[in-house]
């Protein structure tokens, strides 16, 4: 067949060698630069976790690297992954894409596998010793990072096992002791000593601390909050603390059959969810609603869910005599009026509203304060609560505090968080040669305006460890056009039904395929995790890897500035910069 | 293989068949179901070409240009305001000899907002190099929209085919679809000497000085003046292949006639059901469509026109300020003739913003034409409201 003719090249304009010759650098006024920033997670976490880091190692499977970097700021990541609120999936950029990262889950996979092999002996290379007073999570924590900066240390316990809240505030349905016990022996191995039975004040008197060459305190909060009516002392009334604590130790206090838990925080969530197991009936009465809750949200659905009852906008006012010895509670109907000094909308009684709820116990979960009586006066206190600095430092240099003996968050992330401040504020005090005690250095090593970061701390340099840029990257500043949208891993949670008045735990967590696939949504907001794209859409070509320190090489000769990398950048961690500054 | 199918179908048809491997495009009203199948075809693997979505009509056109760089044959699809928005990337792609396939639906532009068909989208890209071809039926889509690839990569033009909106893009007509086979007997995988290649690094389209760069312009005149000679070339293989041709113009019962109507598009059906009614009633009236507006095919417009006494050129468009475009090019294409010869040539604006164009309307136009004894100094607006 014929074909169409066929004729020679057109006449265009082609170079006639690359276009490497032409300089397209010399026309820019901007240039890129890379420049991490901090992820909003880590500003968030109490603890002061470089969660975007080690999330970015379990991603590609460096389980080892994910442990260590881990185990630098937090001790007990089994515990937190398991009872921590996780402010650290509400800070999560990707919420706002499709759901948190599911940090906990991730966390808790990496804590159990730490348990499994005890640690080496941390190495002895300080003069001093440390006394810690308590040993809740502030305490553990104080005592497992001086332990690791080198110091000697010795817990100071009242009760008969360590672990403070975490043993006797946390029902084993959320922390099997079985884990607490665990993580205890680890910190043994790690070379952590423990006294327990030992109560200051009692069994040793303050004076007795002088011989060691700090302390911390951290001896919590255990008397329960008054609610303010007539009889509260009596016997139908009990304290949360004091419940959870009795059946923890493995009593079963006799409590009847119905049960008002007053109040909407963890412990009352707790309470009731024991009572529950106890074969009782448990109503929760709070006086605001159900979205005013300081509970953790995933507590307060499980608790609905295995058939809690809740009685929202009601405030106890007095106990009631019925006739033939009946018991119960008189209340009073609550309204939300204008939002007050906690942020949220304070609730107001409706005069002529008063109800009666029948009960045989009511339990008190409205908070507790500390029993500071034992310690010396001099220690300058603001009501109940212990004054301390930045680094947990009190008014006497060799005394530091932390966790809910002080005005801080009480949650055990933020104990955990107070206990590594104290530390480093103690190894700051005891090598004073190490560091500058000023305030610029303490900013210096935290998260932003989140925690200190311990691995700044031990880091000849926190200035050049730290991000050049110690801000948080907002959503906006992602560029979320790279991300596709996925499912979040979420925890497995077996159905009351199945195991009924059981104190087995009910969150059997994830396998470690799946946080491998949870690590994988993460954004690593701020941080260049070398995805390349960078490298890809350079229309100059002027981007190549680097080795060793730098990921990326700019080829400033042929960058000409156009800003696309900085615009394409999934994660914010790129920025320009005006020429010859 | 006889289907039903609507004009924007017998593009992507079109675009299949001739192995496309390149396709950028953007939606926009009449144009999006062209590429709505192709992005389908691709997804199902009946086409294995990339798919490039992008964010706009001026980068679709960058990215064709860069597929077609790369020495592959690429095609993209629009309308209207999409095609206004490439425009710099048409000049781009014209004088850097990019042989891409492109479809415009007629559209008229906006504002006031419209979505019907006139030519003012692709009348306004006269000057930018591209090889235009003006249809009229779905099989004509379909059979252009493969010839198109054969001929912008003989001569290393762009070519854009041109259909009406709605009226062609939206409209069923059984349409012969050619076997693979044959078509692959028609059209070879693109070959071209020139092309983006790493082994080889060359910066193509850059900076040209006053000392060359005429010569670049007169090259690119003189293969649009080819282009017509291949293209007859061209339409005599697939006459041969599939037995279905065109031309670059239709002479339509012009043989005695006094009043020659000049139609493109779709306007041309209904124009050819008008001049059969009326060659009954024994009226001398012949028809002419033209396909191909770029090159512009002066001969063959001297040779069916010159007999005539009088041309009556419907356009479905205007330039502001002269007259409708295509009574505008015959004029200028029968100057030059011997005087004798010249018919006189009366100007028809219709249609605009897709009004329709009925028998009645070129009836009355015929029977205008034939008591009027010298044109009007400006084109008749037919049918406009006072």
């Amino acid at each position: 067949m014929k074909q169409t003719t066929r004729y020679g090249p057109p006449r265009v304009a082609s170079s006639t060698t690359s276009t490497v010759a032409n300089q397209t650098g010399s026309w820019k006024y901007i240039r890129p630069f890379y420049q991490d920033k901090i992820a909003p997670c880590n500003a968030a976490c109490p603890v002061g976790i470089d969660i975007e880091a080690y999330i970015a190692l379990i991603r590609e499977g460096r389980w080892q690297g994910a442990r260590e970097l881990l185990l630098q700021e937090n001790p007990l990541p089994a515990i937190t992954g398991r009872v921590c609120d996780h402010p650290c999936e509400q800070a999560c950029n990707r919420s706002q894409f499709d759901a948190a990262v599911s940090i906990h889950a991730v966390e808790r996979v990496i804590g159990d596998m730490i348990l499994q092999t005890p640690p080496a002996r941390a190495n002895s290379t300080s003069t001093h010793t440390i006394a810690v007073v308590g040993s809740g999570p502030a305490g553990l924590a104080c005592a497992y990072h001086l332990v690791k900066l080198g110091h000697d240390v010795i817990v100071i316990e009242a009760a008969a096992e360590p672990g403070g809240m975490l043993r006797l505030g946390i029902p084993e349905f959320r922390l099997p002791r079985r884990i607490l016990d665990q993580q205890i022996e680890w910190l043994e191995a790690l070379g952590v000593c423990f006294r327990t039975n030992t109560e200051l004040g009692t069994d040793i008197a303050w004076e007795d601390l002088s011989k060691f060459d700090a302390v911390f305190l951290a001896t919590g909060a255990h008397s329960g909050r008054m609610i303010g009516i007539d009889e509260e002392d009596g016997p139908t009334f009990m304290s949360g603390l004091d419940f959870l604590k009795a059946v923890n130790v493995g009593q079963r206090p006799s409590i009847g059959r119905e049960i008002l838990v007053i109040g909407g925080g963890n412990t009352a969530i707790d309470c009731a969810r024991t009572v529950l197991r106890l074969g009782a009936d448990p109503l929760v009465v709070y006086r605001r609603t159900r979205n005013e809750m300081p509970a953790i949200e995933q507590e307060i659905r499980e608790a609905e869910s295995e058939g809690v009852r809740f009685q929202f906008l009601s405030a106890p006012v007095s106990v009631r005599h019925g006739e033939s010895g009946t018991r119960g509670l008189n209340c009073i109907r609550m309204e939300l009026g204008p939002v007050d000094a906690s942020g949220r909308r304070r609730p107001v009684p409706v005069t002529g509203s008063e109800f009666t709820i029948a009960s045989d116990t009511i339990i008190k979960a409205i908070g507790e304060t500390s029993q500071l009586d034992y310690l010396p006066v001099a220690l300058e206190r603001e009501g109940t609560s212990l004054i301390v600095g930045g680094l947990g430092e009190t008014n006497i240099h060799t005394v530091f505090a932390g966790g809910d003996m002080t005005e801080d968050t009480r949650s055990v992330a933020f104990a955990l968080g107070a206990g590594k401040r104290g530390a480093i504020g103690i190894d700051r005090l005891l090598r004073p040669g190490r560091r500058q005690p000023d305030e610029l250095a303490v900013e210096q090593l935290k998260f932003a305006d989140g925690n200190v970061s311990m691995a700044r701390w031990m880091s000849s340099d926190p200035v050049a460890r730290a991000a050049p840029v110690n801000r948080v990257v907002s959503f906006d500043e992602l560029n979320v056009n790279h991300f596709r949208h996925l499912a979040r891993n979420e925890d497995r949670t077996t159905m009351m039904e199945e195991n009924q008045g059981s104190f087995q735990e009910v969150n059997p967590g994830l396998t470690s395929e799946d946080a491998i696939t949870e690590a994988g949504r993460c954004f690593n907001c701020g941080v260049c995790n070398g995805c390349e794209l960078c490298l890809i859409l350079c229309p100059d070509i002027a981007i190549s890897r680097g080795t060793g320190e730098e990921r990326f090489i700019i080829d400033m000769a042929h960058c000409k500035g156009c800003g696309i990398c900085v615009e394409e950048c999934p994660r914010g961690a790129m920025a320009m910069t005006r020429e010859g500054l | 293989m006889n289907k039903v199918i609507v004009g924007n179908h017998a593009v992507s048809w079109g675009v299949k068949l001739a192995r496309t491997e390149v396709i950028s495009a953007y939606p926009i009203t009449p144009q999006t179901q062209i590429v709505e199948e192709l992005s389908d075809m691709c997804a199902r693997g009946a086409l294995n070409a990339r798919f490039i979505k992008v964010e706009s009509e001026h980068s679709a056109m960058a990215a064709c240009i860069g597929a077609s760089a790369a020495g592959v044959r690429t095609f993209t699809a629009t309308s209207s305001q999409g095609l206004a928005l490439m425009h710099e990337l048409l000049h781009w792609a014209g004088l850097g000899r990019h042989p891409i396939v492109m479809a415009n639906v007629n559209r008229a532009m906006g504002p006031g907002w419209n979505i019907w068909t006139d030519q003012n989208d692709s009348l306004s890209q006269r000057d930018t190099g591209w090889i235009q071809l003006y249809c009229e039926t779905n099989q004509e889509v379909l059979d252009t929209t493969i010839q198109a690839f054969k001929l912008a990569e003989a001569v290393n033009i762009p070519v854009m085919i041109i259909l009406d909106a709605f009226f062609l893009s939206h409209t069923s007509e059984p349409v012969d679809i050619p076997d693979q086979v044959t078509v692959d007997r028609f059209l070879a995988q693109r070959e071209t000497s020139i092309k983006l290649d790493v082994a080889d690094p060359h910066a193509f389209n850059a900076l040209v000085r006053p000392d060359a760069y005429m010569e670049m312009r007169k090259d690119q005149q003189d293969w649009m003046r080819r282009a017509k000679t291949v293209y007859a070339e061209i339409e005599t293989e697939w006459k041969a292949l599939f037995g279905r041709e065109y031309g670059k113009i239709e002479p339509y019962r012009t043989d005695d006639a006094e009043l020659i109507l000049v139609t493109s598009g779709t306007v041309t059906s209904t124009t050819r059901h008008v001049v059969d009614q009326m060659r009954e009633r024994g009226t001398r009236v012949g028809l002419v469509k033209i396909k191909m507006f770029r090159p512009f095919p002066t001969d063959d417009i001297r040779r069916a026109l010159s007999g005539a006494i009088k041309v009556a050129v419907l356009d479905r468009n205007i330039s502001p300020g002269r007259s409708g475009i295509f009574a505008e090019e015959i004029r200028s294409a029968l100057y030059n003739i011997p005087m004798d010869d010249r018919p006189k040539i009366f100007g028809y604006i219709v249609g605009l913003g897709g009004r329709d164009v009925t028998p009645a309307v070129i009836e009355d136009i015929v029977e205008q034409t034939q008591i009027a004894t010298q044109p009007t100094r400006e084109d008749l607006w037919v049918g406009v409201k006072p």
